[in-house]
This record gives C-alpha cells, sequence and structure tokens, in this order.
C-alpha cells in the first residue's frame, strides 16, 4: 500500500502506454498511407530486423568489439591519467587544463582525420569510441579522488600511512563509485563514438549498415540497425550497472 | 610519582603560523602513566589543536610535547587515536575494520594474527563481524572505532570527543563501555569532552582549559573511588562537589 505522496511507477500503466504508442505508430502509417521509404510501420521493422539477424549479428560484432576495445581503454588510461594529476602536482598544473581544453573539442569533428590517420578499419572506431568515453571517466575519477573525506584522511594519517597506502587503501576504493559513475556515462557514450566513425568511412559495423541501408532506400533495414545499436548500447550499460553493483557503498 | 607518559612545557600554536590566531598559550601539563585524563574547555579553546599535536598530527610554534620522553614529531605506533566521527571504512566488514589500524601500521600478517573474537566479545559486538559500518547504529560504529585502536594495543589513547555526535543515552552506554575497558587494561587515557559530568565519570584528574588562546587555568584531580558506575557514582556527594566546582571554574555556573 503505497502512502500518500510516495512516488510509484505503476508497470500495468507504463505497458499499456506503450502498447498504445506501438499501435498508434503501426495503424497511423497504414491509415495515413505514410510512404515505407519514409517511415515504415512497427511490424516492417520487425520483419526487416528477423531477416536481417544474420547481417546484423556479423555487424552487431564488429561494433561491440570497438566499443569494448574503446571503452577499456578509456577506463584504464582515464584512471591512470586522473591518479597522475591527482598524485603529481606539476600534472594538475599541466595535464589538466590539457584534458580540459581537449574535452572541449567536439570530437565528431575528429572522426575525419582519424579515418585518415588510422585507415578505414578497427583501429580509427577504437579510438573514437575512446575519445568519447575517456573524459568523462577521468572527470568522475578525478572527483572521487579529490573528494575523499578529510576525517578519513587524517584516521589513516594518524595510523602512520604513506602517501601509497592512502592512496591504495583509502582513496582508490573511495572513487570507485565515481569511477562507475563516469562509466554509467561513458559507456553509451563510447558506443555513438565507434558508430561516428563507422559513418565516417568504414566497411563494417552498425553504422555502415546504416549508412549503406538509408544509401539505399531500405528505411526498415536502418530502423532494424538502429534497434539494433540501441539493444547493444542497453547491454552494455546494463553491464556497468551490473559491476557497479559490486561498488555498493557511496559517499562516506 | 609514576612515570611520566605525557609532558607538555611551554606549548603555543598558532593557526597559519606565527601572527595567525593563537589557538593554545605556553601550556603545561603532565600525564602520568596508566592516568585518565579528562580535557574540558569551551568550545574553540584549542584542545583538539592540543590533542592532535600529541598525536603527531599538528606541529606547534614553541614549547615541547614529549612522549615517554620523546619528542612528538610524527605519528607514533604506540599511540592509538580516537576521532569525533567514527571513520569507519564503509567498504570494509566490522572484522577488517577492527584490524584497519594494525594493518597499516604493522601489515596483513599481523592484521591476520590479531584476536579480533576477542575485541568482538569485549565490545558486545558478536554477531555482527561481518556486517558493515552503514549496518551499524551509531553507538556501535563508534565501539568499532575505539575497538580498532585498542586492537593496537596502544600505550596512550587519545580521544578527541568520542562521543560528541551520539545522543545522552548511547553516551552513558559507552561510558560505562569505556570504564570497564580502561579498568581492564589500565592505559594512558586523554579524553578531550565538552562535559563535565562525564569528564568526572571518567578521569583521574580533569584539565581545564580557558578561552582561546587556550591555556591550562585548573588541574582537578577526581578522588572517586574505582571501579565506577555511572548510576552509582553519580550518587556520589563527591562526584556533584566535583561537577559544581568544574563549573563554577568554567564560568557555567
Amino acid at each position: 500500500m503505497a502512502v500518500q505522496g510516495e512516488k510509484r511507477s505503476n508497470p500495468l500503466i507504463a505497458g499499456a502506454f506503450f502498447v498504445a504508442l506501438a499501435l498508434i505508430w503501426e495503424f497511423s502509417v497504414r491509415w495515413f498511407g505514410v510512404k515505407a521509404y519514409l517511415l515504415p510501420s512497427l511490424s516492417d521493422i520487425g520483419v526487416a530486423f528477423w531477416d536481417a539477424r544474420g547481417l546484423l549479428l556479423e555487424h552487431g560484432l564488429v561494433t561491440l568489439g570497438e566499443v569494448l576495445s574503446g571503452f577499456v581503454a578509456a577506463a584504464v588510461l582515464g584512471v591512470a591519467l586522473a591518479a597522475l594529476i591527482h598524485v603529481v602536482p606539476i600534472a594538475r598544473s599541466t595535464l589538466y587544463p590539457m584534458v580540459i581544453a581537449l574535452q572541449s573539442i567536439p570530437k565528431i569533428g575528429l572522426a575525419p582525420l582519424m579515418v585518415v590517420w588510422l585507415g578505414y578499419g578497427f583501429g580509427s572506431k577504437l579510438v573514437m569510441a575512446f575519445l568519447f568515453a575517456f573524459f568523462p571517466i577521468v572527470i568522475a575519477t578525478l572527483g572521487g579522488l579529490a573528494g575523499v573525506p578529510a576525517n578519513l584522511e587524517e584516521h589513516f594519517r594518524a595510523l602512520g600511512a604513506g602517501r601509497w597506502t592512502m592512496f591504495r587503501r583509502l582513496q582508490v576504493p573511495a572513487a570507485m563509485p565515481n569511477f562507475m559513475d563516469g562509466c554509467k556515462v561513458a559507456m553509451p557514450l563510447a558506443v555513438i563514438g565507434a558508430i561516428v566513425g563507422e559513418f565516417v568511412g568504414s566497411n563494417n559495423g552498425l553504422g555502415n549498415v546504416i549508412l549503406l541501408a538509408t544509401g539505399s532506400s531500405q528505411t526498415a533495414l536502418t530502423f532494424a540497425a538502429l534497434l539494433a545499436v540501441t539493444l547493444l548500447s542497453l547491454a552494455m550499460f546494463y553491464i556497468v550497472e551490473l559491476v557497479s553493483k559490486f561498488i555498493w557503498w557511496r559517499a562516506i | 610519582m609514576t612515570e611520566m607518559a605525557i609532558r607538555v612545557d611551554g606549548l603555543t600554536k598558532y593557526y597559519g603560523g606565527a601572527g595567525g590566531t593563537k589557538a593554545l598559550e605556553d601550556v603545561d601539563l603532565g600525564i602520568g602513566d596508566c592516568e585518565f585524563v579528562s580535557i574540558i574547555g569551551p568550545s574553540g579553546c584549542g584542545k583538539s589543536t592540543l590533542l592532535r599535536i600529541l598525536a603527531g598530527l599538528h606541529g606547534h610554534d614553541s614549547g615541547t610535547a614529549t612522549l615517554f620522553g620523546e619528542a612528538v614529531t610524527a605519528p607514533r605506533d604506540d599511540v592509538g587515536v580516537v576521532f569525533q566521527t567514527s571513520n569507519l571504512l564503509p567498504w570494509l566488514t566490522v572484522t577488517r575494520n577492527l584490524t584497519l589500524a594494525l594493518e597499516i601500521r604493522h601489515g596483513k600478517a599481523a592484521a591476520a594474527a590479531a584476536d579480533v573474537a576477542a575485541m568482538i566479545e569485549l565490545l558486545n559486538l558478536k554477531g555482527f563481524e561481518d556486517k558493515f559500518p552503514h549496518e551499524l547504529s551509531g553507538g556501535m560504529k563508534h565501539r568499532v572505532a575505539i575497538g580498532q585502536a585498542l586492537m593496537q594495543n596502544p600505550r596512550v589513547l587519545l580521544m578527541d570527543e568520542p562521543f560528541g555526535a551520539l545522543d545522552a543515552l548511547t553516551r552513558d552506554r559507552l561510558n560505562i563501555e569505556l570504564l570497564r575497558l580502561w579498568q581492564r587494561d589500565r592505559k594512558t587515557v586523554v579524553l578531550i569532552t565538552h562535559s563535565i559530568s562525564e569528564a568526572v565519570l571518567l578521569s583521574d584528574r580533569v584539565l581545564v582549559l580557558s578561552e582561546r588562546p587556550g591555556r591550562l587555568i585548573a588541574d582537578i584531580r577526581i578522588d572517586l573511588p574505582r571501579p565506577r558506575d555511572p548510576s552509582t557514582t553519580r550518587d556520589l556527594p563527591a562526584f556533584g562537589d566535583h561537577v559544581v566546582e568544574l563549573s563554577r571554574i568554567m564560568g557555567v555556573v
């Protein structure tokens, strides 16, 4: 029994809402005779998704590989850079402003350059996924490292902890929740980065499928590929969410 | 006269270096080995600063502070500090929090060899060994914090208003526990508090600091019989006399 004022989401109402939306889409496309190359009906998209399942899986795995490698590189290097900036004063006054400056570059604009430098293959997509995912992880981790409560740092000092012990036993675990938050922001961005990379120049991947399908007016396939990208992104986000359950401690 | 555990001579401390706000002025005091001494004073009188100087966390501007004849220059392994906040690590269980100080000072082997079960027993925390701090009440967290300090078996225990943030009832219970622990181990204890009755109940001596800059304005011996117990000791006429005397010194009455 919900107390008055308590917010509850009713799964029945949510379900009914989305079913209604789907029905409106399906039937308005039919009734108003919308051309299939502009907006296919939901059932057409479903059929296209099923028919192209082999193709979508094949290219989805390519995109997944790009996303995962870019994300892992961003997580590893992002944490390393955040730690460096936090620990080394010179890095704070040199690398940190540089990170902020680089962060401000519209990363989409770098995609053609990456294709020029690294070619049409895997490398340029990895770097694009990395570029999109990197900064949120650096910024979030830095925030976590800097936000360790002063009373805990004093407690560690009273225990005679050196800087390394303080870092390893206090600052790193204390910054973990922030790092995970950064990962949650970064994962969908890594997917965007990989797709952008594929748009600019590629031979495969879901971004490539979207480009080719749109180019040949196979709009239902475009939607099916978009659906595949969305599912991929959701699945990746959910995995990060699952991992972050292990870092259950929050602000102290 | 027992051996002096703590000696402070002419201790002066400024915040923000000489020329800044004077926190402590020319403080002299001696605390014997195995003595339980409370330091009371109004807010901002520098009593916490004094404790942090003894803990090796803050420096000072003139005078000397020595523990067992050695000048305090850094945190020492034979000193346990208990702060106002329990300072438990939220990602460690009660057991791991209890052995944390040992682990940091002496390594994993020392922590693994420690008799945690006995400490759990002593602190009445049976059944909570594998709980995390957020699953404990405020009073329990503070018991773990004190346990962590005791696990190091320190010669000196420095406590900075360890129960200051707790409600009166919990505070009373922890005072009983603290009395019990001290009567068993007889460590040198310096307790910072702003509660006169707590100071009288627990201490052999109560030192009073003045308003900032903190100066030692009274050194009162509390000759109530031990073992003490809040329920009976507070009814002794001498207890009331001491409380009145200290209140008068602090200008509360």
